[in-house]
């Protein structure tokens, strides 16, 4: 079912509730094949929800989330990576007493049984030399940038439709940052589409075809990158209007 | 000089007696470092273990022979006996997972262990009344040969039989955890449940396997003792069952080698202690280990992680 | 059952005020009491309630530990063992030390004597009265509960609950072994039985019956007091949050002590009681399977429920003595009918365990809280207060809340210098310098992961600081408790809200002016007038509080606060928050969650405790209200203060923009 340029993941009216609090308020976006989008928003915007709710890790009070044009959003999390959702958790998430080779063999499991285990291991070690020379060091042991490494090589060992990302530039110096950025565009570049949940706009934008702007669980921007990155909109969603 | 032997003979008896504190702890710390749950029942299925032991020796007609075997036929009586308890308890520890503790996965604080102790007492009348209060005499399978080490220390067959068993099972057990993928979705659960889950691994199934192991492994421990003591009864799961407690605790709770070794240092603690400054105090020492740990250091001897405060 | 409750004047007893129905039921209960030797006329009837007694005694100690504040004790046998064996060595002829001068004054008081025996030394007998030792055992008990409950005060509850487990395993072993204190596995025996003006208590069970009747009535009393008192606060706050029990000034090392020590007291209580009429004590009394069936009498009543221990307590006694023996006469006529040898044979005592395993599974699955909870008097809201549109509350003129001029406004109040806090290698805060003035209202603001909270955590106490000094009016607070800075003037608010979920609005209100009132046990046991006149001063404070928000919390005073809506919860929080009287007030994200109209009610009540000459730190995402109502902006990005001014100033500045929106990308 694949339709270059159809839609993938389809997040539509999605409202979800931690408590008595109402997080997400009817939030609607869609993701297309091939492309790079990014979900835009500073703190308590209910963007680092919007992973979960994908992921089936919180279940939205209403709305419905369909990939492919299957709905996923009452399906069990294993379920919904078997179908070809790869994420990279917020703060990474490495296990950090299994080896590099471990943790990549765990990002593989919903695949374990078919062959091609090699040539999914040299495509990650193709992007992340540095994984290839410590396969065996304990992933609690490295720095956060090879974490985020990890992490990214970790999801792609399932050859994914979409890959998702949580905040990658999180905890991470500016340089390194650029790096994984430019290894998001690569990975868009051998066919991987990506969903880049970010606080960091500029970044964000800099690789992403389009983007979301979330404001306090709404939606209150979108555009194509580049409008995104030309409107005074954005300074004002994130910084709040001038006096 | 003639002291020195009397140590050896504490130091083997107190290794063999540690693999068994061993095999207890194991699969306790193994359900802690999964679900963070220290489950009282355990210990309880433990007993168990040695009542289905004796019947299933019952059934085979074993313990209507009075004579000891030996070969091929030994061997066979003892795989057959050990597969089978391990396959019941470990059975009777996925039942108690599904019906007692999985409608408590999501709540926090101490019900889910309160839930164990009523488990654990459950499980212990139901042995006390279907087999009644008394000793039960449980057969001797293993010839009594022993050869001597120095002075007055010896070795017995049982001690090597059992050292054997132990071994091999660890050895089972590590390469499951340590080799293959299934191993490592356990590992993976129990070091972060929620990636774990974002990996495809199916969180629940995992819990129930690692019940299953568990509980099979406190069924090898069971046989241990009845093959190592030649008797069961209701309570042996109490006493025994806070020596294994220790030894995981000791170890470091939640960690596999950990286990290991503090059972065999909680064994010889015994044994060496029980010379040294006598049996009826044992007990008092091994509390008093467990609670210098807990205070003191609480991530054990080998432990990554030390419990936190929610 | 609506009808039949209705009929049976059930709806008119709930309608009254808690304080009458109890001046109904006391005497009412205490008649009953008294009579029930009278009305039952069988003796053994009296000697299985006199030995029920010892059961509610036992609950009535453990709910205090476990259901007042929530530390789960697993060996709680063993301050029944203390009890109980402290006194049988002191009444009994175990221990007979070498007659020394030492023991001429306790001869003189009738507590000892000298056994003169011809060819040997002379020796001393015990035979200590029972009544001083009542309060000897449970002082000595108390002590034991702190011995015991110290080394626990860092854990995690069910650890906590293994290292009871341990000690409750010791106090038995000992018994056993220690042969020359205790008479080992035999036990203790010809233990004395309590004179009363002459009159010896012997074996009939009568004067026991109402020896145990006053000690349970005693027991209730003070149990109901401390419950309702800044002490059982304390403790609740400490089961439902320690660490916001901590943020609210409260000493958690203190109460888990206190409550250990007088949980232990009243188990000593019914340890001697039991062994005074028992004549003797044996280790197996107090082994593990005991401490299981005082959890199960907790449990089946209700954790914090005072009537419920009671009556699960006085179930699990009749059902040892009674009931069971009845049911079993029941199976075997069952088994003579259908003709079923097993049947006939059962004898259900021998289940006890086996049923006490069972309830503790039951009640865990289907019914944490208890058969009979504890009341929470709860007023329904009346037609009007339900459907009153939510007013906002007048000025804000809490005069109690105004802290006290020392140098008046402007003067430098709260100086953080060079502080730093690493999380594995991870700089939380690097190097951060502020000094707040008095009246201020600074804000806080920066990306996420800047470094915000942490901020709060190190100026609150909840983490310590690597390095760097944080004064309070001159004086360090740096690394000190987190209740020792709320005494001395600083609270907060938290940013995921941590209220204390089972407590009311005003029991959390309350706990908020932990650290302003005076009343310890004592006070809380005997309220003499200046305590009661404390709590009703606490109360009106406490309602004038709520007043800042107009009749929004005002109608839900009783409600436990897990109910409320998100935004009351809020409210309720900052209520709690200001009733410490704080000279600085941290508020974590307090709109989060808020609409905009809410939000504009936010920022003027800040504004209104900023005129009370409050000084107000803020953390805030919504960057329009922060500049509208701040006087200064401090801007962290990873730890770091970036920029620091008036908000105009800070909004524009290049760097501030940059750590928001990232860094535009070099050319590619």
């Amino acid at each position: 079912m694949r339709t270059p340029g159809g839609v993938l993941l389809d997040f539509r009216d999605v409202h979800t509730h931690y408590g008595a609090l109402h997080v997400l308020k009817g939030v609607s976006y869609e993701i297309r094949e091939g492309e790079i989008v990014s979900l835009l928003g500073g703190n308590a915007s209910g963007k680092s929800t919007t992973m979960k709710t994908v992921l089936g890790l919180v279940r939205p009070s209403e709305g419905t989330i369909s990939f492919r044009g299957q709905p996923i959003h009452e399906l069990r999390t294993s379920e919904i990576v078997k179908r070809g959702i790869a994420p990279v958790p917020e703060g990474r998430r490495v296990f950090p007493r299994m080896s590099i080779l471990e943790n990549l063999e765990m990002g593989r499991y919903t695949r374990r049984s078919e062959p091609g285990w090699d040539e999914d291991l040299e495509r990650v070690f193709g992007l992340f030399p540095v994984l290839r020379d410590r396969r065996h060091q304990l992933a609690g042991t490295m720095s956060g940038g090879e974490q985020q490494m990890l992490a990214i090589g970790r999801a792609l060992m399932t050859r994914p439709a979409l890959l998702c990302m949580d905040e990658p530039s999180m905890g991470l110096a500016p340089r390194l940052v650029e790096e994984v950025f430019d290894i998001i565009r690569e990975i868009n570049a051998q066919g991987t589409t990506v969903f880049v949940i970010e606080q960091n706009v500029n970044m964000a934008l800099s690789i992403a075809h389009r983007g979301y702007v979330l404001q306090m669980g709404e939606v209150v921007l979108t555009g194509s990158a580049a409008e995104l990155l030309e409107s005074p909109l954005i300074q004002k969603a994130y910084l709040g209007s001038g006096a | 000089m003639s002291g020195l032997d009397v140590v050896l003979q504490q130091v083997v008896n107190g290794l063999a007696l540690g693999m068994m504190y061993a095999l207890l702890a194991l699969g306790f710390t193994m359900v802690y470092g999964i679900i963070e749950l220290i489950n009282f029942s355990h210990f309880s299925v433990f007993m168990t273990g040695t009542f289905v032991g004796l019947t299933v020796l019952d059934l085979m007609g074993v313990t209507a022979v009075s004579r000891s075997l030996s070969g091929l036929p030994l061997v066979a009586t003892l795989i057959a006996l050990f597969l089978v308890t391990m396959l019941v308890t470990g059975l009777l520890g996925v039942l108690i997972e599904r019906v007692c503790l999985r409608p408590l996965r999501n709540v926090s604080g101490t019900a889910p262990m309160i839930t164990t102790i009523g488990v654990a007492f459950i499980l212990i009348n139901l042995m006390l009344l279907t087999f009644g209060p008394q000793a039960q005499r449980f057969p001797s399978l293993l010839p009594n040969w022993r050869w001597p080490l120095m002075g007055t220390a010896e070795i017995t067959f049982k001690q090597l039989v059992l050292f054997a068993v132990g071994l091999v099972l660890m050895v089972v057990l590590s390469h499951l955890v340590k080799r293959t993928t299934l191993g490592k979705a356990m590992r993976a659960t129990a070091q972060d449940a929620d990636a774990a889950r974002m990996m495809g691994i199916d969180v629940d199934r995992v819990v129930v396997l690692t019940f299953f192991l568990g509980s099979a492994l406190a069924g090898a421990g069971s046989l241990f003792f009845g093959l190592y003591y030649g008797f069961t009864g209701y309570y042996i799961g109490y006493t025994t069952g806070l020596r294994a407690f220790t030894s995981a605790v000791l170890g470091g709770i939640g960690s596999i080698p950990g286990a290991v070794l503090g059972g065999l240092c909680i064994g010889l603690t015994q044994s060496l202690g029980g010379q040294l400054i006598g049996v009826k105090w044992t007990d008092v020492m091994i509390f008093s280990i467990l609670i210098f740990v807990m205070v003191l250091r609480p991530s054990g001897l080998l432990g990554v992680r030390a419990p936190q405060k929610a | 059952m609506r009808g039949l409750g209705a009929r049976l004047g059930l709806d008119r007893w709930r309608a009254l005020p808690l304080s009458r129905r109890r001046q109904i039921l006391t005497p009412v209960l205490l008649g009953l009491g008294l009579l029930f030797p009278v009305l039952t006329g069988n003796a053994g009837n009296v000697d299985a309630a006199a030995n029920a007694f010892t059961y509610v005694l036992l609950a009535l100690g453990l709910n205090i530990v476990v259901g007042f504040a929530g530390l789960l004790d697993l060996g709680y046998a063993a301050f029944f063992a203390i009890g109980a064996y402290g006194y049988g060595i002191a009444a009994s002829g175990q221990l007979k030390p070498e007659w020394s001068g030492f023991w001429a004054p306790l001869e003189w008081a009738g507590q000892v004597s000298r056994l003169v025996v011809p060819g040997q030394a002379d020796s001393v007998q015990f035979h200590f009265t029972f009544w001083p030792m009542l309060a000897v055992s449970a002082i000595i008990c108390a002590i034991f509960g702190m011995l015991f409950g110290a080394p626990t005060l860092r854990l995690r509850g069910d650890y906590l609950a293994i290292v009871t487990l341990g000690f409750g395993e010791i106090v038995p072993v000992v018994a056993r072994n220690w042969e020359g204190l205790t008479n080992g596995a035999q036990g203790l025996g010809g233990i004395r039985t309590p004179r009363l003006f002459g009159f010896d208590f012997g074996f009939s069970p009568y004067p026991y019956y109402f020896l145990g009747l006053g000690l349970v009535a005693a027991a209730v009393w003070v149990s109901i007091r401390l419950q309702e008192s800044r002490v059982g606060r304390a403790w609740m706050a400490i089961r439902e949050d320690e660490l916001a029990a901590g943020a609210m000034g409260v000493d958690h090392v203190h109460y888990k002590l206190l409550a250990f020590a007088m949980g232990a007291a009243v188990g000593g209580l019914g340890g001697t009681f039991y062994v005074a009429k028992l004549t003797t004590a044996t280790p197996d009394m107090f082994t593990f399977p005991v401490s299981v069936m005082v959890l199960v009498m907790v449990v089946l009543g209700g954790l914090g429920s005072i009537r419920g221990v009671v009556l699960a307590a006085l179930f699990v006694a009749f059902l040892q003595s009674v009931i069971l023996q009845d049911l079993t006469e029941y199976v075997h006529a069952l088994g003579r009918l259908v003709g079923s040898a097993a049947l006939q044979k059962v004898e259900l005592i021998t289940s006890l365990e086996l049923i006490f395993g069972i309830i503790l599974v039951l009640m865990m699955i289907f019914r944490r809280e208890g058969l009979w909870p504890a009341v929470r008097k709860v007023s329904a809201l009346t037609r009007e207060q339900q459907t009153a549109a939510p007013s906002r509350g007048t000025a804000v003129d809490l005069e109690w809340a105004r802290p006290e001029p020392a140098g008046g406004p402007g003067r430098p109040l709260l100086e953080i210098a060079g502080l730093r806090k690493s999380f594995g290698g991870v700089a939380a805060a690097d190097d951060i310098t502020l000094t707040v003035h008095a009246g201020e209202l600074v804000s806080v603001i920066g990306p996420n992961g800047s470094g915000k909270t942490t901020l709060f955590n190190l100026v609150t106490g909840l983490i310590r600081p690597d390095a760097g000094s944080i004064r309070l009016e001159g004086r360090e607070i740096g690394g000190r408790a987190p209740h020792e800075i709320v005494t001395a003037g600083v609270a907060r608010t938290f940013q995921n809200i941590r209220l204390f979920n089972n407590l009311s609005v005003m029991e959390n209100l309350l706990v908020g002016e932990h650290a302003r009132l005076e009343a310890g046990v004592l006070g809380a046991i005997f309220r003499p007038p200046w305590v009661r006149r404390e709590e009703r001063r606490a109360v009106e404070r406490a309602l004038e509080g709520v007043a800042i928000f107009g009749n929004r919390l005002l109608p839900r005073l009783d409600h436990p606060v897990y109910g409320l809506s998100y935004a009351n919860r809020r409210r309720t929080e900052i209520a709690r928050a200001i009733m410490t009287r704080p000279k600085v007030l941290l508020l974590d994200e307090p709109a989060a969650g808020m609409n905009p109209a809410e939000t504009l009610e936010l920022m003027d009540l800040i504004r209104a405790f900023r005129g009370l000459g409050i000084t107000i730190i803020l953390i805030e995402h919504k960057l329009d209200v922060v500049m509208d109502v701040s006087d200064r902006v401090v801007v962290l990005d990873h730890g770091v203060k970036i920029a620091e001014g008036a908000p105009a100033q800070v909004r524009y500045d290049e760097r501030v923009i940059e750590a928001y929106l990232g860094r535009r990308r070099r050319a590619a």
